[in-house]
């Protein structure tokens, strides 16, 4: 359990606040590069972190993230002609280029100097591997750019797909982190889903519903190691690499893409769920393509036009009762990430956490959760900067496999919790 | 399903705008015309303001006085709160923009001199005329007539209450 305090502590990201403000230690994943797809395009809605912004590819392609509203008469610039690099209101004409510069005030003179008086807000914003990523914090504690596996692969090697959760970042995370749930919720999954069937592994899973969890503390995170019996005195590991403040990886499937997820704060009831899926060493199959896009594996169907989920709150998630009773999901959602949304979006819009009676198998939750207040504290008390803003921290790799019972998993996943170019993932 | 325009013009969603500024701090210089308006300004300037800075009378060098045609190479000085003098030319140079006051009915010609030096600086000149008890629709017609020709904004204010409240919304 958490006291109030601390849940509270963890779960507001608003400016401002202690979490708030170690999250923007980092480069957060804003947009698909899809939703910014042409010089000129629309401005796109961001909001991030409790802050309402717009995000802007100009005419020479440059982009920016800005303060929503025009300073005029506070009008949103979502409504704006985005021509001759710059976003003009429609209201009065007050035109803004990337950075948030005012550079025309028609009523003004150019002479008078009144257009460069006016800046709004804005942050940086940079493409790399399909994602739009935004740097929220102080411009002097920039860090270095992203350094994912997954968006420095070629783009036919990696997805990348995004979903509206509405509920709070860190409970969404939280079941990241907990992979014990997957022999119950998502079983079905394992022997159907074209994204996870098939894999050696998956037989674990099925005969073994008690795993056993191992936390060790890495550079940037965590390592959550999860055990289950295996044949010869050996054990299957699962390992899920956690680095903060809001990246999991799910360890692999066979050869199947290596999946993960990204817990992007919007406000402090919901979040963007990102999900990646990539190979290290292939293009993407146009059928794995064709699942991904289809909302199969870790990625979900949303409603056309939006990030928002086909099976989503208002609709029951369109629970289906006799597929429950027959066996072919465990909850009677569909698909995992919706099986997973739909409870964690059950616990309502911030969980409470002093009501959790947690056990063993939450042991990476609970150490997760140490990490992130003792890290924010830090940050806000001693100026300390967190783990996993150093790109090095994020070259890290979820991994499956067996091993002899009396090897401990972090030295005998080593090599294969780190990420190589041209190498590909350990998995069952 | 609710288009994304209705769900985020809820007043909730109004608390997530961002609460940066959005501009930098004006230097506005605030000029009294006339005696006036000089009390006007030594009222307002009491209250606090974001750097904004108050002359309480415009007077010239003995050379000249405004509409000879040799007014443009005389020296004009403002009068501060403090009682000193300073030059014009520098006051509206650091300016963003400049406010005269005039007490309606009252000469307000020396305008022009502002205004040369405003136009020489590329500054917007803003005028705003302060009635009295006794002010005739004539005297408020004749101080308009001094002020149009140079004031990008012309206002004839209801009461002395309103020039604190236009400076304010002015950001001054």
């Amino acid at each position: 359990m958490l006291r109030k305090e601390q849940n509270d502590y963890l779960c507001q990201t608003g400016p401002g606040t202690p979490m708030g403000d170690m999250f923007r230690c980092y480069w957060m994943p804003a947009l698909l590069s899809e939703e910014l797809p042409e010089n000129d395009c629309p401005p796109v809605r961001v909001k991030l972190m409790g802050e309402r912004l717009l995000a802007v590819r100009d005419s020479e392609g440059k982009l920016g993230l800005i303060d929503e509203f025009c300073a005029h008469r506070g009008v949103s610039l979502w409504f704006g002609r985005n021509e001759e690099c710059g976003l003009r209101c429609p209201y009065h004409g007050w035109k803004y280029d990337v950075t948030g510069q005012c550079v025309d005030v028609p009523s003004e003179s150019v002479e008078s100097g009144y257009a460069k008086k006016i800046k709004l807000k804005n942050y940086p914003l940079i493409e790399k591997g399909g994602v739009l990523w935004t740097y929220m914090g102080a411009p002097e504690r920039q860090p270095a750019e992203p350094e994912w596996e997954f968006c420095n692969v070629p783009l036919n090697q990696t997805y990348m797909s995004k979903r509206l959760q509405e509920n709070n970042w860190l409970q969404a995370m939280e079941g990241g982190i907990d992979s014990s749930h997957v022999s119950f919720l998502h079983r079905g999954d394992l022997s159907n889903d074209p994204l996870f069937k098939g894999a050696a592994g998956n037989k674990y899973h099925m005969s073994d519903f008690k795993p056993v969890f191992e936390v060790v503390e890495n550079e940037g995170g965590l390592l959550i190691g999860a055990r289950r019996n295996a044949e010869d005195d050996q054990y299957y590991w699962r390992i899920t690499p956690w680095v903060m403040p809001c990246y999991t990886g799910v360890p692999p499937r066979g050869d199947h893409p290596i999946h993960g997820h990204f817990w992007v704060p919007i406000d402090d009831e919901s979040c963007w769920a990102w999900s990646y899926d990539y190979h290290p060493t292939r293009p993407l199959t146009e059928k794995e393509r064709a699942a991904m896009a289809d909302g199969k594996g870790i990625h979900v169907k949303n409603i056309p036009g939006t990030y928002r989920p086909l099976a989503n709150k208002d609709n029951d998630y369109l629970i289906d009762r006799a597929g429950q009773k027959a066996g072919r999901t465990f909850s009677g959602v569909e698909g995992i990430g919706m099986q997973d949304a739909s409870l964690q979006e059950s616990m309502g819009p911030i969980c409470d956490r002093a009501r959790e009676n947690l056990v063993s198998t939450d042991n990476g939750i609970i150490m997760a959760r140490h990490r992130l207040l003792r890290a924010a504290r830090a940050l806000a008390e001693k100026g300390v900067i967190p783990p996993g803003v150093d790109p090095e921290h994020h070259k890290v790799r979820q991994a499956a496999l067996l091993l002899k019972r009396d090897i401990p998993y972090k030295d005998g996943a080593k090599e294969a919790l780190k990420a190589k170019k041209g190498v590909s993932q350990t998995s069952v | 399903m609710q288009s994304e325009s209705a769900r985020v013009t809820t007043a909730r969603e109004a608390g997530f705008r961002v609460q940066y500024p959005n501009s930098k701090k004006r230097s506005v210089k605030i000029i009294a015309l006339d005696s006036g308006t000089a009390r006007v300004v030594y009222d307002i300037a009491r209250e606090p303001w974001n750097g904004a800075v108050f002359f309480t009378s415009l007077s010239f060098d003995a050379a000249g006085s405004p509409g000879d045609a040799d007014g443009t190479t005389m020296h004009a000085w403002l009068g501060d709160l403090a009682g000193r003098m300073i030059e014009l030319v520098g006051e509206v140079a650091t300016a963003d923009f400049v406010v005269v006051l005039a007490s309606a009915g009252a000469d307000a010609q020396s305008v022009s001199v502002i205004a040369e030096a405003c136009a020489a600086y590329s500054k917007s000149l803003l005028a705003l005329v302060v009635p009295g008890k006794n002010t005739s629709e004539a005297d408020i017609a004749r101080s308009l007539s001094h002020l149009r020709p140079y004031a990008r904004m012309l206002v004839v204010a209801s009461d002395a209450d309103y020039v604190a409240a236009m400076l304010t919304a002015l950001r001054a």
